[in-house]
């Protein structure tokens, strides 16, 4: 169980004005970058939270994902969780604030630009511009989620029966209608039960 | 549809937008959002959501939150757009933030830190399948499944980011697959 970060890895300081600037301007300039409805963005927001800024260890982010994944609503709400985790050591409040904060910075571009869309669609819906970036940003977006389904795979499995146990959800996830929450809760059992370790 | 409804309010557009997202609690936003915009208001015929839909996929962004802004900009512009948004996420970012700061004040605890290693094979399945439920689509187009090949090994292997991924990837990709000029005139 290593439930800290890496001793080598020094959280920013986020009461720090121009690294709460930072922050806030990374995740700003990955919103349009946010294709096929966000999930894209996960191994970017790993990166972020665990590699550059240090606010979570791997595991954390394995298990931050899997709430934002269960609750409801929108996906890509995951954001407002990771903007939590870098301040909550300052406390509740801050962390609550911190987490908004990252929401708004991360939705903000993408809003305006689908505002934007949503008004002049008419005009661009036969471009061929668009026509070419439907076509071209498909088959991207498919290696990309390849590439974030391994990641969480890898962060999240440590032995072969929690590896099992990813593969068989996944097979399910695919081929029946069964609600996520149900293999969340048998694969929570098996955990608390400790059939399934980290 | 054929009758005209007026368009609807500032605040009609976020209890709309709430509602929405309190019915799909348990799943199926995109159904829920089809039945009380189309259904159950009439603010939209099915084509229009069906065209909103194709927009809100097509942009950066998540989906659901992308096809309330689209519902809210075409009748009341920004603003609109802003009710619409701030209608689907309310309810459910304020439940996430009490979810987190459970998760932050509880996650050393021996028996929740047992429970989530569990949590997170089923959650990592899930992430898995995520590339596999599009996949199909590309499935007769080699050069779309080169494409998808090379940018899976660039994150997977080579450790490229997405920005600089899609940057250099895409505008060639748009190039490849710019629509060609019909040679022959009807």
């Amino acid at each position: 169980m290593s439930v800290m970060a890496s001793a080598i890895c020094q959280p920013v300081d986020l009461s720090d004005w121009q690294n709460l600037l930072a922050v806030i301007w990374d995740f700003l300039s990955l919103s349009l970058f946010s294709l096929g409805g966000g999930n894209t963005l996960l191994t970017e927001y790993h990166y972020l939270a665990v590699d550059k800024y240090c606010w979570l260890s791997s595991q954390q982010f394995a298990e931050i994902y899997a709430i934002a994944e269960g609750a409801p609503g929108p996906s890509s709400m995951i954001v407002g969780l990771l903007g939590m985790g870098a301040a909550y050591r300052e406390g509740p409040l801050w962390g609550v604030l911190s987490g908004v904060m990252a929401e708004v910075a991360i939705l903000l571009p993408s809003t305006l630009l689908m505002v934007a869309a949503a008004l002049s669609w008419n005009r661009f819906k036969d471009s061929p511009l668009r026509l070419a970036f439907e076509r071209a940003m498909g088959p991207i977006t498919l290696g990309v989620l390849f590439a974030v389904g391994l990641k969480i795979l890898r962060i999240s499995d440590h032995d072969t029966p929690a590896y099992a146990v990813s593969l068989v959800v996944c097979v399910l996830m695919l081929r029946t209608k069964i609600s996520p929450l149900w293999f969340m809760a048998c694969a929570g059992l098996l955990g608390a039960l400790g059939l399934v370790n980290r | 549809m054929g009758e005209t409804t007026p368009a609807p309010t500032h605040w009609q557009l976020f209890w709309g937008m709430q509602q929405v997202a309190l019915s799909s609690f348990g799943g199926g936003l995109s159904a829920w959002s089809e039945r009380i915009v189309v259904e159950e208001r009439g603010w939209m015929s099915k084509q229009e959501f069906v065209t909103g839909l194709t927009v809100a996929r097509l942009f950066p962004g998540p989906n659901q939150i992308n096809m309330a802004i689209y519902i809210g900009s075409q009748f009341r512009g920004l603003s609109g757009a802003l009710a619409a948004m701030a209608g689907i996420l309310l309810v459910p970012f304020a439940l996430l933030m009490a979810l987190g700061l459970a998760y932050y004040e509880l996650h050393t605890s021996m028996a929740v830190n047992r429970l989530l290693a569990g949590v997170i094979t089923a959650s990592a399945g899930m992430a898995l399948s995520m590339g596999f439920k599009i996949a199909g689509a590309y499935s007769k187009d080699p050069i779309a499944l080169g494409l998808a090949g090379i940018s899976f090994l660039a994150m997977s292997v080579f450790h490229v980011r997405l920005v600089p991924l899609v940057l250099v990837a895409g505008p060639l990709a748009m190039a490849w697959y710019w629509p060609r000029q019909p040679k022959v005139r009807p």
